[in-house]
């Protein structure tokens, strides 16, 4: 089946699917390929969307279109330099920073509109309940394997949670199970920050080396599960993505404070990892805030997605660990 | 007064400046205020108050160009002077060009843009306003209109402003996260939201939300004020029809001279008075007429400021250090088109609709809410005629657009050489940038690329 990129947690799956593609979230976080867009896009821009960049450059053949939206400037303006120097088609859909579902309701419409015209097929309700289904189902499938990591102690690592959800992320719509006990009673933290690549495994399992992650709102992680599809149609589906809890990119980001008020009284972790990307302007205008508002401690980690920094990460982790415990 | 056009400095302006007639002197006043307002100072007045790169810099010397420097610098003077006289400052985020407008059909309402406070650390050499702004949150590596947030901290530059709009959406992110950060200081912001364009084809759906959005702009001002008068929003855009045509004017005179009659540092100030008049829209008109006769004259008389060999350069992205437009015309060339993100600025606003489409209307030709290829296309046109010889493209390091659009740019506009400054923090200018400015004009001079 050929693949639909997309770039943002607002740009419904469903949709996707009911054209016909499998949708793949671009989320790579690779050093080698951020440099094959290095002909395009200056050292300052985001490493996910460089990374990203070089690997549809890389895979060009495979993808049928790549959906994005206005959440996030690079993102955005990633899209019209996939337009500029290959032939895969980009759709850009309006993802509202402020309160205004209208705006974002119209703009489904538009994607459905453009993406019946990509497949030359009409996007039926039929097709759009069929695939609620599937990928509610999947939700629910990967709603159970985080709620193991929430356990007291916690049974499952975000190491393999972050492998088991790739699957869902990269369109498998084939439920993968993982039956492995990896109990754990190490500090309790909650993850935040910038989207987690698919190949950063790397930063989670020196994390997890000295911390337990049990909660997370990262693109890439769990953010996907906060999805949840009531209704029926196209109606269902705007509604469910609108109501998601917000994007700190979203104006004002209050509620996104309040979001996670919420999760840390009902979790009671022990302290926030904030891990960010270079360049994130979303995360990383926020870090004072998001270290004295939540009267947790917090340690932050900022990234490149290359393995330079790695000694110096480990032992930030471990001394952050030890505050923990003392 | 001299009159041969030239580039001349801040002493050599203070010299000229003590043989004015104090007659002139009492002519220009903001507000139409003689007893407070008076502005027409030499440049070392505002070095002695802190502006301490003018001395590097380099000014014109027309009288016009004083009058617009002391106008321009007498800024944070104005914006508390209104206050304290009883008008409402409303501050105007992120939309640079069209919230002003609306405004503006208020009796006694003074819109500014907090972000041109980027300005400030540059002709101030200084990071009073960076430090701060780096200690709230804002990293190092983003855009300078960070500026804004130490500004806001150190309620010392303009006064608490009665109501602040913010635009965000399809905008950069950057200054949409410095005025998250200044919301988190206690303001309290009415946030627009500005769509992103997607062609000029674009839906009349994105007319419909803009409207919306300075529908709402002009209630709240409705209520703050209690005047409530829509048929004044269309004299306003007349008004800045007027100045809109007027600056057009200018740069095509400019533009097209033989040899250039204005220095690019002042015409980089007019352009960017079109926002909002420097919060005096009237005077601000008028300095800009008396900038057009001068013009004018110097083109009809064939004098002007520089080489008649200067090569013809286009600029992308407003330098937030002024020194770099001083740099590049020591260095033999000279600017014919520019790119400042804020073409819904330069554009006409229609007259003949209803006001607030109008305005969304002008809004939706903005430079940064549609695709680089869209933002650039006069610049493509200018080289295809032959206009241009070389780009200069100025970013700040970890500003979004500048990150993902400058290789775009050379891309698009691959037919003639291309040269990329990361404008450095407050007196950051290095030798090294200095180099490459002069090497690069060698290259244009010779010709090399054709």
């Amino acid at each position: 089946m050929e693949l639909i990129g997309y770039t943002c947690s607002y740009i419904p799956v469903e949709i996707l699917s009911a054209a016909g593609y499998r949708p793949y979230r671009l989320l790579h976080g690779d050093f080698g390929l951020m440099e094959k867009s290095d002909p395009w896009l200056r050292v300052d821009a985001c490493p996910l969307v460089r990374s990203n960049l070089g690997f549809l450059l890389e895979h060009q053949q495979r993808f049928v279109a790549v959906v994005g939206s206005t959440g996030c400037d690079m993102s955005r303006r990633m899209l019209e330099i996939v337009d500029a120097i290959t032939d895969i088609p980009t759709i850009i859909i309006n993802m509202p920073r402020t309160d205004r579902l209208e705006i974002y309701y119209d703009e489904i419409d538009y994607l459905i509109k453009r993406l019946a015209e990509l497949s030359g097929g009409r996007i039926d309700d039929e097709q759009i309940n069929r695939q609620i289904r599937v990928w509610e189902g999947l939700r629910n499938f990967y709603r159970h394997y985080s709620e193991k990591r929430r356990e007291n102690p916690s049974r499952l690592s975000t190491v393999s949670f972050h492998h088991l959800v790739a699957n869902f992320h990269q369109g498998n719509t084939q439920p993968v199970s993982y039956s492995q006990l990896e109990v754990s009673n190490l500090p309790r933290v909650f993850l935040l920050g910038s989207p987690v690549g698919y190949e950063s495994t790397f930063l989670l399992k020196i994390i997890e080396k000295y911390l337990r992650i049990i909660w997370d709102y990262n693109c890439g992680l769990s953010r996907f599960l906060n999805v949840k599809i009531k209704g029926k149609g196209v109606d269902g589906i705007k509604s469910a993505y609108y109501q998601q809890p917000p994007c700190i990119l979203r104006r004002p980001n209050k509620k996104f404070y309040e979001f996670i008020k919420k999760k840390i009284v009902e979790y009671k972790p022990t302290g926030m990892v904030l891990s960010t990307l270079d360049y994130c302007d979303a995360y990383e205008f926020e870090l004072i805030k998001i270290g004295n508002i939540f009267g947790l401690p917090t340690l932050n980690l900022r990234s490149d997605f290359s393995f330079q920094n790695r000694s110096q990460l480990e032992t930030r982790i471990n001394a952050f660990q030890e505050m923990i415990n003392t | 007064m001299n009159n041969i056009p030239g580039k001349i400095t801040m002493s050599e302006w203070s010299e000229i400046f003590n043989s004015l007639p104090e007659k002139i002197i009492e002519r220009y006043c903001y507000y139409n205020n003689n007893e407070w307002g008076r502005y027409l100072q030499p440049p070392a007045t505002f070095f002695v108050y802190g502006a301490r790169e003018l001395k590097r810099l380099k000014f014109d010397n027309s009288l016009a160009a004083l009058r617009m420097w002391g106008f321009v610098f007498n800024e944070s003077e104005r914006l508390f002077r209104a206050k304290q006289s009883g008008k409402k400052v409303i501050a105007t985020c992120g939309d640079l060009g069209t919230v002003p407008v609306i405004i503006m059909g208020f009796p006694d309402c003074i819109p500014f843009y907090p972000e041109c406070i980027w300005w400030t650390p540059f002709f101030n050499e200084s990071n009073v306003l960076l430090e701060p702004a780096h200690q709230l949150g804002a990293p190092e590596a983003a855009c300078f209109s960070k500026a804004a947030l130490g500004a806001f901290y150190k309620r010392a530059y303009f006064p608490k402003p009665d109501l602040i709009f913010a635009s965000t959406g399809a905008s950069c992110d950057d200054y949409s996260c410095v005025l998250q950060l200044i919301e988190g200081l206690g303001y309290e912001i009415e946030w627009l939201e500005i769509p992103y364009r997607r062609g000029f084809d674009y839906p009349e759906r994105f007319v419909k939300y803009l409207t919306n959005e300075y529908e709402r702009v002009y209630k709240k001002m409705k209520n703050l004020t209690n005047f409530d008068k829509p048929e004044q929003l269309a004299e306003t855009i007349k008004k800045i029809n007027r100045l809109r045509l007027r600056v057009e004017e200018i740069k095509a005179l400019v533009y097209n001279a033989d040899i250039s009659p204005l220095p690019a540092l002042e015409l980089m100030v007019i352009e960017f008075g079109n926002l909002y008049g420097y919060a005096d829209i009237d005077e601000w008109l008028d300095i800009v007429d008396m900038i057009y006769e001068t013009v004018k004259q110097r083109v009809a008389a064939h004098q002007g400021v520089l080489s008649p060999d200067a090569v013809p350069v286009a600029w992308i992205t407003p330098s937030a250090d002024p020194y770099l437009l001083n740099l590049i015309e020591d260095y033999g060339m000279r600017v014919v088109e520019t790119e400042y993100v804020i073409n819904q600025a330069l554009v006409k606003i229609e007259e003949a609709i209803e006001p607030f489409t109008a305005l969304a209307k002008s809004f939706m030709k903005a430079s940064l809410i549609g695709s680089t290829r869209e933002r650039i296309a006069r610049i493509q046109k200018a080289v295809a005629a032959g206009r241009i010889k070389g780009i200069i493209i100025t970013n700040m390091l970890g500003a979004s657009h500048c990150a993902m659009e400058t290789g775009l740019i050379g891309y698009y506009l691959r037919d003639v050489p291309s040269i990329t400054i990361d404008v450095p923090a407050p007196s950051g200018i290095t030798e090294q940038i200095k180099n490459r400015l002069m090497a690069f004009a060698e290259t244009l001079r010779q010709g090399y690329y054709e």
